[in-house]
């Protein structure tokens, strides 16, 4: 039976509606599984040599500060993971429908698409991490191996904690708020240093390497939250409940203070109401703010990495932060562009609708999250002094007079129909974002770096900001020649598109 | 008004519509009936420029359709779910239909007001949105916001299915008030020859995308048409 629910898998994976058109996707979704692959590895190597930012690198010889280092911020870790499991990991949607009058247990339909999740690339990237770095460990000869190969397995156990405790989140509203809070709390209380919440971590998960039988419970725990898991859904599989989409009571949503932007504003309307009221797409906004903030990453470690090729690289390296930060929205909502169309592409194809207008209200959109980006992000990153904020600024100006053209123009090529209203499926599917958005985006992101690293090499900061907003300020000024280009492909491409997006 | 000149369209090696020459006059409502696979929708989806055809052409009051978007000032459709905006609440979706034709919204509302009866009090005032409705009622938003702004060109693709047995006959009646009306030009397509005998003056079969039959609706229509897919 196992066999045949795999066989409907594999099925569905091949023949699904975009299969051909998205190989080039899938390569590089594989390309950036191998890439993370890759890093984890390296970081495991890194990591066990390492102690911590005010410790030395490499570390002395015999001393446990690697290990105690990384038990520190294992509590963020997999406070990141469980967020990151919520807004990216796409839960398993069998054909529930279909197989409920089969003769299959209901049991075992539960039971696979729980087992299924076991194999995705959440619970299987840390291992790349974990085994070289234990290995390194083991093999410096400072630690107990028992103790090491059951503090694996003791991470490994909580792996799949957050693994099924996402199909809880998924579903149950309270919990979700709940955890939320909880997270908000424990970053909040860190931050403002009321509670280092680093020293708890280090001791909770050293238990487990000090006294092995701990990680019983850990395991015992997974078991446990797997069955309450398939109980709850074993529960749900009726028509009424569980399969039942929820409906949400519609308000009209009146924007009719847009008016005044003429047919622009039509679309807009719309694409405020898409924003508002998919799930999938407000996912778009929610990225887009999560961006702003990672700039942090870069500008934070500035310091770390400024002996290193005389520190501009390590500018550069923030530059690039500061480009995405003002560009997260502008990327998470124009790569789906037209895709986010996708359920009445033939309706807007049979309407008096020039492509003009339909790219320039998307365009429009993508600038005004842009611009709100800009404002905020300027806002922040004014901690880090007057050259964050201009490094900001000429990101703004390259998203806004580069980005977005070469954004909309991928678009028409993406192709991968959305289904908006999937997201109040029983087993919900909220993948809004896949792993080739964020690769169109590197040579978008390449190129303005590259010229801030040349020309800040040789005069300074400021100029290489100029050069790179100097670049955005002639993007803007070029706008019709680059709208006519983008209309041509959309034109072009007008029937497969329109064939991809076929869902019948 | 619509002139259908060697049309065929491929996949593969599979012909799906091979059509020599339909020429559909101002003001005709017109009828297409086929069974599964006949090429009803494929037919109007090339009407529509959705699909490119192998071969041939559609020209729609002048305009040759994949040529020029003219066509699309007089032409509306609603073929299937497709044409629906799911997030949107029927109002909001048929402003935006009137907003795209050059309506505003208190023309709108007074296009709406006929259709009272027919939307029979569960479409506007609601609560839901559009991917909410039931699929009766999601295709009565989506054939109404296809009458709005007064086209010439209406194409249905197989309106009357799935609708309960109050609505076909009020949608019927409108198809019928429709084709007095000399200057809309209707094509709908149906499984069911009665509807089509019902409403349409001339009724086209269609089999595996050839015309077999072009007939001008007289009361042996239905005969002529049912012993033709009983296999006589």
């Amino acid at each position: 039976m196992f066999k045949r629910m795999f066989g409907l898998q594999w099925k569905e994976f091949n023949r699904g509606k975009a299969a051909g058109g998205k190989l080039i996707a899938k390569i590089l979704k594989w390309f950036g599984i191998v890439y993370f692959a890759f890093m984890s590895f390296m970081m495991g190597l890194i990591a066990s040599k390492y102690g911590g930012p005010s410790m030395t690198f490499p570390i002395e010889e015999g001393t446990t500060a690697p290990f105690l280092y990384l038990n520190k911020q294992l509590i963020y870790v997999f406070a990141y993971l469980i967020v990151m499991r919520y807004f990216i990991q796409s839960l398993p949607v069998l054909n529930i429908r279909a197989l409920l009058l089969a003769p299959v247990l209901k049991t075992q339909i539960v039971r696979f698409s729980l087992l299924k999740t076991v194999f995705t690339y959440f619970n299987i990237l840390p291992l790349f991490f974990l085994i070289p770095f234990s290995f390194l460990l083991a093999k410096s000869g400072n630690y107990d191996i028992t103790g090491l190969i059951f503090w694996n397995i003791n991470i490994i156990g909580i792996i799949y904690v957050t693994n099924f405790f996402n199909f809880l989140l998924n579903n149950k509203d309270k919990l979700l708020y709940g955890v939320g809070a909880t997270l908000a709390l424990i970053k909040a209380l860190e931050f403002y240093s009321v509670i280092d919440f680093t020293i708890y971590s280090e001791q909770f998960f050293y238990l487990f390497y000090n006294a092995p039988y701990a990680t019983c419970f850990t395991w015992l725990l997974v078991f446990w939250l797997y069955g309450y898991v398939k109980k709850y859904f074993l529960k749900g599989l009726y028509l009424d409940k569980g399969l039942q989409l929820k409906i949400a009571e519609a308000k009209i949503d009146d924007f009719s203070f847009l008016d005044r932007f003429g047919k622009t504003a039509t679309f807009i309307k719309n694409d405020l109401r898409l924003l508002k009221r998919s799930k999938r797409a407000r996912t778009a906004v929610y990225m887009g703010i999560g961006f702003l903030f990672y700039g942090l990453i870069f500008a934070s470690q500035e310091d770390l990495y400024s002996d290193f090729a005389g520190g501009s690289f390590a500018l550069a390296m923030s530059f690039f932060g500061y480009l995405f930060s003002t560009g997260g929205f502008l990327f998470m909502f124009g790569s789906f562009v037209p895709s986010w169309d996708s359920q009445y592409y033939p309706l807007m194809m049979t309407q008096k609708i020039l492509y003009k207008e339909y790219l320039n209200s998307k365009w429009s959109l993508m600038i005004i999250g842009t611009v709100i980006s800009t404002i905020l992000a300027s806002f922040i990153y004014s901690f880090f002094g007057t050259n964050a904020v201009y490094a900001v600024l000429a990101g703004a100006f390259y998203n806004i007079g580069v980005n977005g053209y070469l954004t909309l123009w991928a678009g028409a090529y993406t192709k991968s129909p959305i289904d908006l209203n999937s997201s109040a499926n029983a087993f919900g599917d909220k993948k809004a974002i896949n792993a080739k958005t964020l690769l169109v985006g590197f040579p978008q992101m390449l190129l303005p770096v590259l010229v801030y690293y040349f020309t800040s090499q040789y005069y300074d900061h400021l100029t290489g900001c100029l050069a790179v907003a100097g670049l955005g300020t002639l993007g803007i000024f070029l706008k019709p020649v680059a709208f006519n280009l983008i209309m041509k492909a959309y034109k072009t491409e007008k029937y497969s598109t329109l064939k991809a997006y076929k869902t019948n | 008004m619509i002139k259908i000149e060697n049309l065929t369209k491929k996949y593969l090696k599979q012909t799906v519509l091979d059509i020599d020459s339909i020429d559909i006059p101002l003001g005709q409502t017109f009828g297409l009936i086929g069974n599964n696979g006949a090429g009803k929708t494929t037919l109007f989806s090339c009407l529509l420029d959705l699909i490119k055809p192998t071969k041939g052409k559609v020209i729609n009051n002048d305009v040759d359709v994949s040529k020029s978007e003219d066509w699309k000032s007089f032409t509306t459709a609603f073929l299937d779910e497709t044409f629906l905006i799911g997030y949107l609440m029927p109002e909001e979706y048929f402003y935006f239909i009137g907003e795209l034709r050059g309506l505003n919204k208190k023309e709108v509302d007074s296009f709406l007001a006929q259709f009272e009866d027919f939307f029979h009090g569960e479409i506007l005032g609601g609560k839901k949105y559009l991917r909410d409705l039931s699929k009766g009622n999601q295709k009565k938003a989506g054939v109404v916001a296809a009458l709005i702004g007064e086209p010439k060109v209406v194409i249905l693709d197989e309106p009357f299915a799935n609708l309960d047995p109050t609505t076909q006959i009020r949608l019927k009646s409108i198809v019928k008030d429709m084709s007095k009306n000399k200057d809309v030009t209707v094509l709908v397509s149906s499984h069911d020859i009665q509807d089509v005998t019902e409403v349409c003056e001339r009724i086209v079969l269609l089999e595996k995308g050839r015309v077999i039959k072009d007939l001008v609706t007289s009361p042996e229509t239905l005969k002529e048409l049912e012993s033709y897919f009983k296999g006589e």
